[in-house]
């Protein structure tokens, strides 16, 4: 329906900044924590060039053993406290990395199997996968390079109060210089951030294509193509090398320029303290805190810089991780309310879909209709009646009400479009078919997974064992009935099969009709198939020619009477 | 929810590398580039040792102090600090950059041996162990390791020569301060110990539990249509989600532990600077050094923590990047693909003897199979589901070895032909259907790598999927597979057809290659499979019985046996179980 079909396929999702913003803020009780505790161990970190000038100047100058022993307890007594508090202070920063990466992995994979779909258009699962994974994992590490770089921060401002008391001169320049050195850090990282993103896409599609080899590793294998497919992968893997070494090579010239900078600021510092002490304006022992001090800076600089890279590439893969979570939806959601209890009268009004041209079909509930369409015709139907795509125009009702207003997620609950290519999930047989039973409807006699795999005739599968990944352990057609097992296991109100038999020998096939037939009695059910068993066991058959209904009856009718069915089923 | 299948152990996974075996395959990989691998450690070197001028050039401005010499003595000294600065840069530079390259190309070969070898790894080893240990390796072993490449790697050969540089600073300051600063030693020994010891089992798991969490996000991802229409979104989410909090779990013990190494290393620093510092003291009293060589050493020696600890965390990256490295080597360490050439096969005429196989121990699903298949002669394979077609397919293929028996071709068994020379005779086709990211032409050349644009539109043809490939967005250079342009399944099967084709096999086998489509859509890839195998030797598993009418031979399969045997009209004269199967399928048919 064009007018409802028009709404909002905007789903809700952050930006990239809001994506980081919300890393931290959802962990801040942990990052504050952090953020505290590492700072306690800056400064200690601090205080032991300050306590090494002070022995210098108080115990090592005026050779006093006593003083020596009492500024090696203070000594140690600073020790005791920046260990723990680095202790409890890291545990808090990475515990809320790692927090915050699980989040979005979360939130991540509840998008991508969101009922209204859209995110996996235009990305391969394996990059999919790697979004969910290092994507998440760099956006969460935000937090730890949050509580580093304030440490960090916390570390150069007691080092500069100390300075300041020494001297206000030495201190004003180490207040200045840092900043200073910092925005030209940071200015020199900015090229970094786009090569950065350059880089991790090409990684992304070396990994991408990688995993895509290895998925069809059963099909290079049939026909000997490894050899190829090695030969391509070298190359995806050569061009991702050169794009690499671009970003290593400008990540190198910034770290060198960085420690060239901070060199030049220390013998400033020096230069300026130096002076001072000759002068006698301050005391030896303050010129070796001083230039201790300035030498400890380069630490905190330095995790200040690494910061600095761990945030360009957060930002860029949280850019990553916000179009996933805003990709637009296949389908807009719906409000109106579901019939309850579904009856299962289905009626489509003049719909026009894709190659679908302005179909009326009116299913009664209870019925079991085939229908006879082309392959795109079938699947462009199926969409509709899945609600993964909505009509252009024309409706899809479901006890009078349209499926267009409806949220996917009821649709799908009321009308259970079984697909051609469904997938088997790890786990065993059992798992599969009994994962789709809703919750409420366990007790019912229809639900019982074995009657379910009798009617499929799965019987013969051990229900126990593991179906391994996407169900290989499996034969094709031990895989289609085990799936077909799960579909009539859902007991769905309304239930669509998509060619349910095709590698399922004759004498099975006829055998999965009965069993359809006795186990769906009284729910509606459609069977889009060309299978002449099948159809034989329906109620009435509809031919879908060119978009368009073009005749209904009963198979045997259909199979005297129509030229085009016969072709169609009976070849 | 309750119904929410039980997590399985992931079954039997890949191989893991022996530390030999990383050195051996790392050492083959940075061999070529030895040159490479000196200019990078002299330059890192050199840059190392400049930054060691700061610290004396420091202590030499204390001394101009406590002598009261004149304010103006300090800038040479100055200077010197500012020269000493810039060429650590640029040095340090030239260093990271070197390093870099020689990390980054290592790494890219030995992600591509990876991939080499994963793709020759026997079938069966694959399926136990499913391709998404596989994908993670390829992911997230290969980012592991590229990290550690990228940073810790640099950093760790600094952090080396920045130690022995000071350390040997420091001993010409005056050789007793060196004793000194070594009292920190047995502490940093025992605790660099105690870590590795407890860091290398849960690194593995950790390993693991991410090769688990990887395989469920791809089955769950790549599965979401499935997902959806069963409404089985929340026991996926539930899924993944408890793969992923065993992982942030393993994380975090991880993290404690490196947290309490810390805490010990805290304690080192602490003895080794008392220890200084007191030296200092002792020295200076007894007149033997000045107080700014004091201070230097104290200052060298506080200069020490981070290189020191530097090193003693990278084992921590190390430790994970051994692990994933292990996982990698495993894999890539592989026997090579074997490329010798072997003469073809004189002939095209395939044989089993007494095939049996098991897939479990005590679990046989084929029994003495014996077939022939005599060159050019088309053979269709028929029997219900179970009955072993699918299993005989593959091992006739040479995709898997038959627990017992042997298979010919040509004459010569396939286990003394090579994989190579068997995959260039036999190719098969089965049911999976895969359709390769990127574009069409792309994906036919795989069977042929050097086809030119007019093979890949005559082996289309002959499928009789010329037509719709020319009336794609770009033809032969849309972009198809995941992220594509998507084909139906038919079309995807005609593409294999098409692959097989290209490839050019004597021998091929076809395994439900028409089953992707209804029965329209079967009849014309049923003419596609003809069309494709015409004039090969052929094996067919049919599951439409007009496919095996049309065969030279049929071969009917009976729990793992071969039961009857004949052409189609000889064999429903015989009235046996194809005679039975016939009826049944006719019967359908002729209810007009």
């Amino acid at each position: 329906m064009s007018d409802a079909g028009s709404g909002d396929r905007v789903i809700e999702g952050p930006t990239g900044p809001r994506v980081l913003r919300d890393a931290v803020r959802t962990q801040w009780r942990d990052v504050t924590a952090s953020a505290v505790l590492a700072s306690g161990h800056q400064v200690g970190e601090t205080l032991v060039p300050v306590l090494i000038g002070l022995a210098v100047d108080r115990a090592l100058a005026p050779g006093d053993g006593r003083a020596l022993l009492l500024w090696l307890a203070v000594l140690a007594l600073v020790y005791f406290m920046l260990s723990w508090s680095f202790r409890l202070g890291a545990m808090a920063g990475e515990r809320a990395g790692a927090r915050a990466a699980h989040r979005l992995r979360m939130a991540l994979v509840e998008r991508v199997l969101d009922p209204r779909g859209g995110a996996e258009d235009g990305r391969l699962p394996g990059a999919l996968a790697t979004i969910a994974t290092e994507d998440a994992r760099r956006v969460g590490a935000v937090n730890v390079a949050l509580f580093a770089g304030i440490a960090a921060l916390v570390g150069i401002a007691v080092a500069a109060v100390v300075l300041l008391r020494i001297s206000l001169p030495l201190g004003l320049l180490v207040l200045l210089g840092t900043p200073a050195l910092l925005a030209a850090g940071h200015l020199l990282s900015k090229p970094l951030e786009r090569r950065s993103h350059a880089e991790q896409e090409r990684a992304a599609r070396a990994s991408a294509v990688a995993v895509d080899l290895v998925g069809g590793l059963r099909v290079l294998k049939g026909i000997g193509a490894e050899p190829a497919a090695v030969a391509r992968y070298r190359a995806t893997s050569g061009a991702s090398l050169a794009a690499t070494l671009r970003a290593a090579r400008a990540e190198a010239a910034q770290n060198g320029t960085v420690l060239a900078l901070t060199g030049v600021f220390i013998a400033v510092v020096a230069l300026i303290g130096g002076r001072l002490a000759a002068a006698g304006d301050i005391g030896l022992g303050e010129l070796v805190t001083a230039v201790g001090l300035a030498l400890l800076l380069l630490g905190p600089l330095q995790v200040l810089s690494w910061v600095t890279t761990e945030l360009a590439q957060a930002r860029a893969s949280a850019a990553r991780i916000a179009a996933v979570l805003a990709a637009p939806a296949a389908v807009p959601a719906g409000t109106a309310a579901p019939p309850h209890p579904v009856h299962g009268r289905l009626r489509l009004t003049g719909v026009t879909s894709g190659p679908l041209d302005g179909v009326d079909l009116d299913v009664a509930p209870g019925e079991l209709l085939g229908v006879v369409a082309a392959p795109a015709d079938a699947a462009a139907l199926l969409r509709c009646l899945a609600r993964q795509a909505d009509p252009d125009s024309g409706t899809v009702e479901l006890d009078g009400v349209a499926l267009s207003a409806l949220d996917p997620g009821e649709v799908r609950r009321a009308i259970l479009v079984a697909p051609h290519d469904a997938d088997l999930f790890e786990g065993t047989l059992l798992d599969n078919v009994t994962a789709a039973v809703p919750t409420d409807a366990r007790t019912n006699a229809r639900t019982d997974p074995g009657k379910a795999l009798l009617a499929a005739a799965a019987d013969d599968i051990a229900a126990d064992a593991p179906v391994g990944e996407h169900g290989r352990a499996l034969s094709g057609g031990q895989r289609q009935r085990a799936a077909l097992a799960r579909a009539l296991a859902a007991d769905s109100p309304v239930l669509v099969l998509h060619d349910p038999t095709t590698a399922v020998d004759a004498v099975t096939e006829a055998r999965i009709a009965d069993g359809l037939r006795a186990l769906r009695d009284g729910r509606t059910t459609l069977v889009v198939t060309t299978s002449p068993a099948l159809l034989a066991a329906t109620d009435r058959v509809v031919l879908l020619e060119g978009g368009r209904l073009t005749d209904t009856a009963a198979h045997t009718d259909l199979v005297h009477r129509n030229d085009a069915y016969r072709t169609a089923v009976l070849a | 929810m309750s119904a929410a299948p039980p997590d399985t152990p992931v079954p039997g996974l890949l191989p893991t590398a022996t530390g030999a075996q990383v050195r051996a395959v790392l050492g083959e990989l940075v061999r070529p580039h030895r040159r490479l691998a000196l200019a990078a450690f002299a330059v890192l070197g050199a840059a190392t040792g400049i930054g060691l001028l700061t610290a004396p050039a420091l202590g030499r401005i204390v001394d101009i102090v406590a002598d009261h010499r004149s304010p103006d003595a300090i800038t040479p000294v100055i200077v010197l600090l500012v020269v000493v600065a810039v060429a650590q840069g640029a040095a340090t530079a030239a260093g990271l950059s070197l390093t870099a390259r020689l990390g980054e190309t290592v790494l890219a070969r030995l992600r591509e041996r990876f991939v080499e070898r994963a793709l020759h790894l026997p079938l069966d080893q694959v399926e136990r162990a499913g391709t998404g240990d596989l994908a993670a390796r390829v992911t997230g072993d290969v980012s592991l390791i590229a990290e550690a490449v990228r940073r810790a790697l640099p950093e760790l050969v600094r952090s080396c020569l920045a130690i022995v540089l000071t350390l040997t600073a420091l001993a010409l300051l005056d050789w007793r301060f060196l004793p000194a600063a070594l009292c920190a030693l047995p502490v940093q020994i025992s605790t660099a110990r105690w870590y590795v010891r407890r860091a290398t089992p849960l690194y593995v798991r950790q390993r693991v539990e991410t090769g688990v969490q990887q395989q469920r996000l791809l089955d769950s991802i790549g599965g979401a249509p499935t997902v959806r229409a069963f409404r089985l979104e929340d026991d996926h989410t539930a899924r993944v989600g408890r793969a992923s909090a065993s992982v942030v779990d393993l994380t975090l013990r991880g993290v404690k532990l490196v947290l309490r190494f810390y805490n010990r290393l805290h304690v080192a620093e602490f003895v080794g600077l008392t220890a200084v510092l007191a030296a200092g003291f002792l020295l200076v009293r007894g007149g033997s050094v000045s107080i700014g060589t004091a201070t230097a050493a104290a200052l060298y020696f506080h200069n020490l923590f981070a290189p020191m600890n530097t090193v003693l965390v990278l084992l921590d990256d190390a430790q994970a990047a051994a692990a994933g490295l292990a996982r990698l080597v495993g894999v890539a360490a592989g026997p090579e693909p074997d490329t010798t050439a072997r003469p073809a096969p004189a002939t095209a005429d395939l044989t089993a003897r007494a095939v049996e196989h098991a897939y479990l121990p005590g679990r046989p699903v084929l029994h003495a199979v014996d077939l022939d298949l005599r060159p050019g002669e088309r053979v269709a394979l028929v029997g219900a589901s179970g009955a072993g077609k699918t299993t005989l397919a593959k091992i006739v293929a040479g995709v898997h070895p038959p627990t017992g028996g042997a298979v010919l071709l040509g004459g010569a068994p396939l286990a003394d032909l090579g994989p190579g020379t068997v995959r260039r005779a036999v190719a098969l086709v089965t049911q999976e259907v895969h359709v390769f990211a990127g574009p069409l032409a792309d994906d036919l050349r795989l069977a042929r790598p050097d086809a030119a644009d007019d093979d890949l539109r005559a082996a289309l043809d002959r499928v009789g999927a010329l037509e719709w490939a020319d009336a794609l967005p770009g033809g032969l250079a849309t972009v198809v597979g995941e992220g594509g342009h998507r084909l139906t399944g038919a079309q995807a099967q005609q593409l294999a057809l098409a692959r097989l084709v290209l490839a050019g096999p004597a021998v091929a086998v076809l395994d439900e290659a028409t089953a992707e489509a209804g029965s329209a859509g079967a009849r014309a890839l049923e003419r596609s499979a003809a069309a494709a195998v015409d004039g090969r030797t052929a094996l067919i598993v049919a599951h439409r019985l007009p496919q095996a009418a049309t065969a030279d031979r049929v071969v009917v399969m009976d729990g793992g046996r071969v039961v009857e045997s004949g052409t189609h009209d000889e064999l429903r004269a015989a009235g046996g179980r194809y005679a039975a199967l016939w009826a049944a399928w006719s019967g359908n048919r002729d209810q007009n």
